[in-house]
């Protein structure tokens, strides 16, 4: 008896604070909740039918429909290279131009933003697999669109230096078969250590000289290739509709001078 | 304050309002169940079943009953149909670690256990065939979760089972529809009554119990298969 | 005691349903409302001092209503269908307009109906 009415009680509290959460997975475990004390409720109340019939339908199946339907909804999905200056960690936050753009956009269409770091040739086999949205970190902008992959407009002009003893490179690619950024940086490192940098081979773009030259490594013979570069973020080739929001949302950003200002903001 | 605020403002006293004055002509009424007094002096002798509720959904409201499946199963249709189109990703082929496994190759059973529990003892005890049909169903996703969306349409193929679904409604309007051959009115029992309380009791409310466990069964089963498909993995 | 808070839960639920924004959290109240509208079914056919609705021939204990119990039954089970279909048209709708906030997809609507574009599926 004392049971039947504390949990009815507790019923338009627990439905009143799972409707009123910020995060949508929230309110969903909160309904589930919801719906498993009142199968109790309705078992206090001599309906055991009922009772089994809510709590397997409503806290259970329900709840794993709504899960499995807004985890797709809502999510902005990109992988990246991480380049101080672009996109880069700094303890627990993300910084840098990139992101600030990608979170602008996140909130212009209405999504969440998801961030993960992987090696840099994963992202464009991630992007083309459709695994994720976009691909950034420092992509440079090739051709319109290779392939299964498009590029976007460009939010930030650079160059591309290239270092070498008389070749030169014309694509930005990692040294050797050097798949992530961590292990390219290291390894230029002992090669600036060893002093044996000026044999070294390769191109950079502009932010990652510059990251070198944070860490005091000294590049010789810096060359700068010709042609315009600059650098966009990769989308896979089907998602027409993604490619036309995010061109209008940049021209926006360029038409307001914002850009102008984030690219200050983070690179003078 | 702004314009939409206050419309959000004015619509949730609108809201207040109604849902006071219903409240108000619920609390002056005397829900008095007049009717159901039949129902409670003579239901167990007439239908022969020692649940009460089934004896009431599977044999006096037995219409209903199988209007509710219907409804259920162009829920379904409509579910399929409308994620047919969409942009789909290849399904991953994930699984899970082996402590997941291990935790669903004992629970799995047990749902299916239940499921069969309630469906053949739905007319003495609490249960019935909706309840069974979706603890199987959650059953299944426990092992799709375990093993991966990818080897479950493998084994699985939803085409087929939505065929099955199919048949099986057909054989159940075929059953409600049986005793015309033999001169009485469709939705009618057949079976003998027997004693209240025992396995074989209750006339045909077993058969529509397992009838429809396995639809609902296989109906909840394509619904989650569906969202899963549409989302890529589990 | 248990038709207030069925009535209470009822008013909340399409209080949830006018004000939130979000499309799921809307779906989630009219979750809500459905479950109060089961309530009040369920505790009218509740009297004092009974037991389930579960008994031999020749007992005479007072049991529960078991009336709207056997017509909630499918109505639990219509909601859950009616349900996931909504879903899935919520999910469509997020899918063409990126987002899930009820304003905007009421004005991209109209925006595509002004363009004369069919916002059909």
């Amino acid at each position: 008896m004392i049971a039947r009415w504390i949990l009815l009680a507790l019923l338009p509290v627990v439905a009143a604070i799972a409707l009123f959460q910020s995060r949508r997975l929230s309110a969903i475990i909160g309904m589930g909740l919801f719906s498993f004390m009142l199968a109790a409720v309705y078992l206090l109340m001599n309906a055991p039918d009922v009772a089994i019939t809510e709590a397997t339908i409503g806290a259970a199946l329900v709840t794993a429909i709504y899960v499995l339907a807004i985890r797709r909804t809502g999510r902005l999905t990109v992988v990246a290279d991480e380049v101080p200056g672009l996109l880069a960690r700094e303890g627990d936050h993300i910084v840098g131009l990139e992101y600030e753009i990608l979170e602008g956009f996140a909130r212009h269409i209405g999504l969440d933003l998801s961030i993960q770091f992987v090696p840099l040739r994963r992202v464009r086999w991630l992007v083309a697999h459709q695994e994720a949205d976009l691909g950034a970190g420092g992509m440079i902008r090739r051709t319109d669109s290779e392939g299964a992959l498009a590029s976007t407009p460009v939010h930030l002009e650079t160059g591309v230096f290239a270092f070498s003893n008389g070749r030169q490179e014309t694509e930005s690619a990692p040294l050797g078969g050097i798949p992530d950024y961590q292990g390219y940086f290291s390894e230029l490192l002992a090669h600036d250590r060893q002093g044996t940098l000026s044999a070294v081979v390769g191109s950079l773009d502009l932010a990652r000289v510059l990251s070198l030259g944070r860490v005091g490594a000294g590049l010789q013979d810096l060359g700068r290739v010709e042609g315009d570069y600059g650098y966009a973020f990769l989308v896979p080739r089907q998602r027409a509709k993604l490619r036309k929001d995010y061109a209008a949302y940049l021209a926006q950003l360029r038409e307001s001078g914002q850009l102008a200002r984030l690219i200050k903001r983070h690179f003078s | 304050m702004t314009h939409e605020r206050f419309r959000t403002l004015l619509a949730a006293c609108i809201v207040v309002v109604f849902v006071a004055l219903i409240g108000m002509m619920v609390a002056l009424s005397n829900p008095d169940p007049v009717d159901s007094n039949r129902y409670l002096a003579l239901n167990v002798e007439e239908t022969g079943a020692s649940n009460r509720v089934a004896g009431i959904y599977l044999n006096y409201r037995l219409l209903d009953t199988l209007l509710e499946v219907l409804v259920f199963s162009v829920a379904v249709l409509g579910v399929r149909h409308y994620l047919q189109h969409s942009e789909g990703i290849q399904l991953s082929s994930l699984s899970e670690s082996e402590v997941v496994q291990t935790a669903v190759s004992f629970l799995t059973p047990l749902a299916l256990l239940l499921c069969a529990f309630f469906a053949i003892f739905g007319h003495i005890s609490p249960g019935g065939g909706f309840a069974a049909g979706v603890i199987a169903a959650s059953g299944l996703l426990y092992v799709a979760i375990a093993h991966g969306m990818k080897a479950m349409e493998a084994r699985l193929n939803p085409w087929r089972l939505a065929r099955i679904e199919k048949a099986i409604l057909l054989i159940l309007l075929a059953f409600v529809l049986a005793p015309i051959a033999l001169g009485k009115s469709p939705l009618s029992d057949l079976l003998p009554k027997g004693t209240p309380g025992e396995l074989l009791s209750g006339g045909s409310i077993l058969i529509y119990n397992v009838l429809i466990g396995m639809k609902v069964f296989l109906g909840a089963w394509l619904v989650i298969a569906a969202f899963a498909q549409h989302r890529g993995e589990l | 005691m248990g038709t207030t808070i069925a009535i209470i839960l009822f008013g909340m639920g399409v209080l949830g349903l006018v004000l939130r924004r979000d499309l799921v959290i809307k779906l989630l109240a009219l979750g809500l409302v459905n479950g109060a509208s089961i309530l009040f079914l369920v505790s009218i056919g509740d009297r004092a001092g009974a037991k389930a609705p579960i008994q031999l021939v020749g007992e005479t204990a007072i049991v529960a209503d078991p009336l709207p119990q056997a017509l909630v039954l499918s109505a639990i089970v219509v909601n859950f269908a009616i349900l996931a279909l909504a879903l899935v048209f919520v999910m469509i709708l997020v899918e063409r307009y990126h987002t899930t906030d009820s304003t905007r997809v009421e004005q991209e609507v109209t925006r595509e109906i002004d363009e004369e574009k069919t916002p059909c599926l």
